[in-house]
């Protein structure tokens, strides 16, 4: 062993210590033990200082057998780890190696050379594991980077022919015949797909480097479904293909990013159109299934010509390309249903795909359904049980024009964000938009705090975003603040049904807040 | 009567004379500028009524040019339109923050950055009742 290398010995039987020493000292008189007997005060040392090796006994007075070194290479993840054990346990020794101990030595058979191999194989195959992650890491780095500066550079010639085929388009530099017309149109649909592809290649990108942001709130699902119809509907009708819509009524609020969700059924339903022949028909459903009353399902079948197994293994694979496409003109990148299944997975649902060669496709999935009382569980309860009470804060912000600006979607978003950087977001609630009126937009925060300290963060709202030029000329704020009291703690009901009872409550005076919208 | 002059900031000498077909075309006045430095000076001089702004700029970028405008007392009021390649997700609140009033990313639908283009004009602008 190298000078300096520091060993720290868990061990809690002092002949088998003593024993351990004499081996090291004589290996190598320059290293550094540290013993001690409990587990506990093991962890503590290697938080305190990470030795270069840890020699552990599995049988300690505070930990037995394989917890031992569970708990161990949880701590300290980086440190190289070997085991001393009493017995000599072949299924016990190939656990512990495959969960990423580095050695497992029986104490009767340990000589000096024996164990100072062990540790110095141990420490330098920790280094190398380490290293090729951080290779890794660096390659994955560096991939994301060029494809992200690559997305951003194809977008300035984009931009440019976007530009001057709709000046072309438009008449700007003189009169076109039909047909010259036409054949731009042709060039500007090509623009968009284009568009589209750069889109998804920065959005895999982010997707592998887990960051893409969701924003969840509490949506109509069945409305997102008719808008996302409604704007393939051109395409379906294009290629002659049926696009029809069957949907559960009763399914509940759903929560999930509308935009993301979007996007999803955006893709899923291009592609059911793309595979599916002429005079062939498409179906976006949504239903409820008993056994998951969680969650929404959502699927889109096609008539197209299905897909093979081998292919629905791979299909949300990254850059996956069925070889057996009937249309090679409409090949894309291969990242659609990759990224949907990043976007599903996201809001914590499941996709799948359901096919038959030859009698089309079905591709699934699901999304939660919304619950206030989940949501707002950390905010009313403390050390197991309900508080007394809480603020519920209401945010309204009211265009001042009618229409309100174009931009005004993007004013209420940033006006959240720094709503959301208003409040402490482990102890209080920016509850979902549950739905808005014409006339403005209205969010409210559940606050674990009194009214008098709600009056500071009221304060604090209304400070910064009236310090935003952008939200001042645009629209007016008004904040207000109403207590909750929460049911009493001696009532003896579960703790689940009382918090799901105040969610009710809270909702109920959310909802009549919003029926009684002030006017500007 | 004058027209509205907005001044457009962009490294890419084709989009700047795209942008100014589009724009004189919706009987407005552009003015140009093709760096962060030049940005300032030519804003100065000819007091835009609006700014559309890139943000990969040579001779300080986009973000700069939103600081020196914001700082500057006759050029604070001015409305900028952030019109950038950059993705929304890392910039969008950035630029905004910064004090913009609008961010694009190219390519950009030019109905909906005319009719940003009309809402951000001062109000007192007789040129907002000119037919788009």
């Amino acid at each position: 062993m190298n000078n300096g290398h520091t060993v720290l010995l868990i061990e809690d039987n002092p002949g088998d210590a003593d024993l351990v020493r004499l081996r090291l000292v004589e290996g190598d008189s320059a290293v550094n033990v540290s013993c001690v007997t409990r587990l506990e005060d093991g962890l503590a040392s290697m938080a305190k200082e990470p030795p270069s090796v840890v020699l552990l006994d599995l049988n300690l007075p505070d930990s037995r057998g394989a917890d031992t070194f569970r708990k161990v290479l949880e701590k300290a993840p980086g440190v190289p780890v070997v085991i001393l054990s009493g017995q000599d346990d072949v299924a016990l020794a190939m656990k512990a190696l495959h969960q990423g101990v580095q050695d497992y030595l029986v104490k009767g058979d340990i000589t000096s050379n024996h164990l100072e191999r062990a540790m110095r194989y141990a420490i330098e195959r920790q280094a190398l594991l380490r290293s090729l992650e951080m290779s890794r890491q660096q390659q994955l780095e560096f991939k994301n980077q060029f494809l992200s500066h690559v997305s951003h550079e194809l977008r300035t010639p984009l931009t440019c022919i976007h530009q001057f085929v709709t000046i072309l388009m438009d008449g700007l530099a003189g009169d076109l015949n039909p047909d010259q017309h036409d054949h731009l149109g042709t060039v500007l649909k090509s623009v968009h797909q284009l568009q589209a592809m750069i889109r998804d290649l920065l959005e895999a990108t982010r997707a592998e480097s887990g960051k893409i942001r969701i924003e969840q709130r509490c949506i109509t699902i069945n409305d997102l479904i008719q808008q996302a119809t409604s704007m393939m509907a051109p395409t379906a009708k294009e290629k002659q293909v049926g696009l029809g819509i069957r949907l559960d009524s009763r399914i509940p609020f759903v929560y999930a990013d509308p935009d993301r969700v979007l996007q999803i059924l955006i893709n899923l339903i291009d592609n059911a159109i793309k595979f599916t022949p002429p005079e062939g028909s498409v179906l976006v459903k949504t239903y409820m299934v008993g056994a998951d009353p969680n969650m929404a399902y959502l699927s889109i079948s096609d008539t197209g010509s299905g897909i093979s197994p081998e292919a629905k293994a791979l299909i949300f694979e990254r850059l996956y390309q069925d070889p057996n496409s009937v249309d090679h003109n409409r090949a894309g990148l291969g990242l659609g249903l990759f990224i949907a299944k990043e976007l599903v997975e996201l809001h914590s649902g499941r996709i799948w795909v359901a096919s038959e060669i030859g009698d089309g496709s079905t591709f699934s999935f699901t999304l939660p359904l919304y619950s206030l009382a989940k949501l707002l569980f950390p905010v009313i309860t403390y050390e197991g049980r309900l508080r007394d009470s809480i603020v519920l804060i209401k945010v309204e912000l009211t265009p001042l024009s009618n229409p309100p600006r174009t931009n005004w979607k993007d004013i209420c978003q940033q006006a959240m964000d720094t709503l959301r950087r208003c409040i402490y977001l482990d102890k209080d609630l920016l509850l979902p938009v549950m739905g808005n009126t014409k006339t403005s937009d209205t969010s409210f925060v559940a606050a674990s705090t009194n009214l008098e300290l709600a009056e500071v963060m009221m304060k604090r709202i209304r400070e910064q975003l009236g310090a935003n030029a952008g939200f001042t000329t645009a629209g007016v704020l008004r904040v207000s603040a109403t207590a909750v009291r929460l049911p009493s703690r001696e009532d003896g009901k579960p703790l689940e049904e009382l918090v799901q009872a105040v969610a009710e409550q809270i909702t109920e005076m959310a909802t009549l807040a919003l029926a009684v919208q002030t006017s500007p | 009567m004058d027209k509205p002059k907005i001044l457009i900031v962009d490294d890419d000498s084709n989009l700047r004379r795209a942008l100014k077909i589009r724009l004189r075309a919706n009987h407005y006045d552009t003015v140009q500028a093709s760096d962060g430095y030049s940005a300032i000076a030519v804003a100065q001089k000819e007091q835009p009524n609006l700014i559309i702004l890139d943000l990969g700029l040579p001779a300080g970028d986009g973000f700069v040019v939103l600081e020196r405008l914001r700082d500057s007392d006759t050029l604070s009021s001015i409305p900028v339109i952030v019109l950038t390649a950059r993705d929304p997700q890392s910039n969008k609140q950035k630029t905004l923050q910064a004090g913009a009033t609008a961010f694009f990313q190219k390519p950009v639908d030019n109905g909906e950055l005319l009719a940003v283009i009309r809402e951000s004009l001062p109000n007192t602008w007789p040129g907002k009742a000119l037919p788009s």
